[in-house]
């Protein structure tokens, strides 16, 4: 008896522990994939897992918009305390999953509409694109900067809007050459939209899309790309100068250790609103992790100049200074800071103001400098 | 204007390539609805063969695969004469799934010796004429398309129907196993799930516009490319919305061939042979 005793004991510690593991759940938009936004995101499902050692997870990916709520239902059959919805499109089958499970937690990507137990929740680049926009604009020799663009939506128009204003504010006269594809993943069109843009003279890319297409597509031409969503060094190493690089584990486990520790309940999420940025470590600028500018590319940097408030400053130092600015508790500097307009004169943000989420969030005119077809326009 | 040629002929190559092999087993009477799936794993194939003994051998495995699954397909439309159309689905969906799966751990990985898309090009063309002169200048062509136009009368003349629908099939898988080779091993050149995006079916469309003919495919293919080109080279430079520019290539490539012919489906098409009934 005595001998089985430790076993017992194991065995209990087992089933304590299973009874303690707190269950979160991912609905995935697309495949897992080999670079996107769903790769990103089960990248974060992973480590929150590895961080976490009472959490358990499941997901199941490439769920079409009106299958979501069936998916659902077959998670909080299995015991699902926490569902994670990775796209805008799942937000009516969210909503209307937290009225038929009013004791579980829903957090909904991207999402702009909460209810006691669903919070929303977005890791976004606006800033990262901006300091990469600097970058670009120091590097094209053409003043052409190529931009493949997914979807006329808010949150990409915010994006090319901050990266153009990064571009101009090295290189007033340069212009953003935007290709829309409409679509999140599709490498023929990313690939023939970069050529368009190559035969058009940009020398330059950057892009909003899932796939590393625009940078392996590039580099055959010895142009210049910034990476999306996770490090693309690999796709280009001598043509990748950084990109942008989301970090959705800190979102998730941020979120897991509430619910754990009972300061999120399905009752008190009306105003949990994620929004994070480069201070909540959410995003990180970057060619890989930890590499904020391809070495390759940094002396280039260091020689390009810039006017800043009437001094010339290299770009290299003004990136590294305004990036460690945002990465601080307390960002003085804001990509969109007053006065500006939009390229059709109109002004979008008087002198001294920043922007408010709300505009952030509600984007749809074009920065000076954007070139090309913007669906959406205000008139 | 030499940039959109050269896109044209480019991205017209994987098109072209799956389009010859659907027309292939077409005019022998087998409707090939596999095709968006044999590519898809003929390009993970292709992608996985490349990474581990070169991309030479690579090629070879796309178009291994691709002949495989034409055969594969042959054993159900020809051998069990189930239904075409749905078999050639399954084949597919089955293709499509198992690519995605298998594909997995070769996701996120850069092709570490890439294949020039001209010679895929170059021989893409050459494949065409070669196509054309087999089907209309060659003993087995008479065979093929006798098999597609008229089984029971060729069966009479001691033609072996299923033998040489098998020939067609595992031939064109080939041509459609290489479309996909094309993909993943010069085109991307990496591989990701899905990423045949749709090209399969467009190369289906493709053979019935092209009113079963190896040539007009060849400038099909290519009109088409020219069109998905210039969708994003004129995009913002002519008042037309993004949205309208997509759907243009699809619409102008009906009109055209529409207009450049009358059409005929080899008469046999989709009927499965039977003999002595």
């Amino acid at each position: 008896m005595r001998k089985l005793l430790p076993l017992v004991l194991v065995l209990l510690g087992l089933a304590l522990g299973q009874g303690d593991k707190l269950k979160a759940c991912f609905i995935y938009v697309g495949p897992i994939g080999d670079a996107g936004w769903t790769y990103a995101h089960d990248l974060g499902r992973k480590k929150a897992e590895a961080a976490l050692p009472w959490l358990e997870t499941r997901y199941v990916e490439s769920v079409p918009e009106a299958q979501a709520l069936p998916v659902i239902d077959r998670f909080v059959k299995e015991g699902c305390q926490v569902i994670f919805a990775t796209s805008f499109g799942y937000m009516e089958a969210v909503l209307e999953g937290a009225k038929k499970y009013p004791n579980v937690i829903f957090a909904h990507a991207t999402g702009i509409k909460r209810a006691p137990n669903v919070a929303t929740y977005m890791a976004d680049f606006y800033q990262v694109y901006y300091l990469n926009g600097l970058a670009a604009g120091a590097l094209s020799k053409t003043g052409k900067v190529g931009y493949v663009a997914a979807f006329p939506i808010p949150e990409v128009k915010r994006h090319i809007n901050a990266f153009t204003l990064g571009v101009r504010a090295v290189n007033p006269k340069a212009q953003v050459l935007v290709r829309w594809i409409n679509a999140w993943y599709d490498p023929a069109k990313a690939r023939e939209a970069t050529e368009a843009l190559l035969a058009q003279g940009a020398d330059v890319f950057a892009f909003t899309e899932d796939t590393p297409t625009v940078i392996q597509t590039a580099a055959k031409k010895g142009a210049y790309s910034f990476g999306h969503y996770t490090p693309m060094l690999k796709f280009a190493p001598n043509h990748v100068v950084s990109g942008q690089i989301v970090h959705w584990d800190v979102i998730y486990i941020d979120f897991l250790k509430r619910v754990k520790e009972g300061v999120y309940t399905a009752k008190n999420l009306e105003n949990v609103d994620y929004f994070w940025l480069l201070q909540h470590k959410a995003v990180e600028m970057g060619a890989d992790y930890g590499v904020p500018i391809n070495p390759k590319h940094v002396p280039l940097l260091q020689k390009a100049q810039m006017t800043v408030g009437g001094k010339k400053v290299s770009v290299y130092d003004r990136i590294m200074a305004l990036m460690k600015d945002m990465q601080s508790p307390k960002p003085t500097f804001d990509p969109f800071t007053g006065p500006i307009q939009d390229r059709k004169g109109m002004v979008r943000i008087p002198a001294g103001k920043k922007a408010t989420l709300q505009e952030l969030l509600s984007m749809e005119w074009a920065a000076p400098g954007v070139v090309g077809d913007w669906p959406g326009e205000p008139k | 204007m030499e940039e959109a040629l050269l896109r044209a002929v480019l991205f017209g190559t994987p098109i072209l390539l799956a389009s010859l092999g659907a027309l292939l087993s077409e005019r022998a009477g087998v409707v090939n609805l596999g095709v968006e799936g044999m590519m898809a794993l003929s390009a993970l194939a292709a992608f996985a063969v490349a990474q581990e003994a070169g991309p030479a051998l690579g090629a070879l495995a796309g178009v291994g695969v691709g002949m495989f699954l034409g055969l594969f397909l042959g054993v159900f439309t020809v051998s069990l004469r189930a239904n075409q159309f749905v078999a050639g689905l399954a084949v597919a969906a089955l293709g499509l799934g198992a690519s995605g799966l298998l594909g997995k751990r070769y996701e996120g990985v850069p092709l570490a010796h890439p294949l020039p898309e001209e010679g895929f090009a170059l021989l893409a063309l050459g494949l065409a004429l070669a196509l054309h002169y087999l089907l209309l200048g060659s003993r087995f062509g008479l065979y093929l398309r006798s098999v597609g136009e008229n089984p029971r009368a060729a069966d009479l003349f001691g033609v072996n129907v299923d033998g040489v629908r098998y020939g067609a099939l595992g031939l064109g898988g080939g041509l459609v196993g290489l479309a996909g080779a094309y993909l993943s091993l010069a085109y991307r050149p990496s591989w990701t799930d899905g990423m045949t995006s749709g090209l399969g079916w467009v190369a289906i469309a493709l053979v019935i516009l092209a009113a079963w003919q190896p040539l007009r495919a060849v400038f099909g293919a290519y009109f088409f490319g020219l069109l998905f080109f210039l969708q994003f080279r004129l995009q913002g430079s002519v008042p037309i919305p993004s949205e309208a520019f997509a759907a243009m290539p699809y619409l102008l490539v009906i009109l055209v061939l529409s207009l450049s012919g009358r059409t005929r489906a080899p008469k046999a098409l989709g009927v499965p042979f039977e003999r002595g009934r």
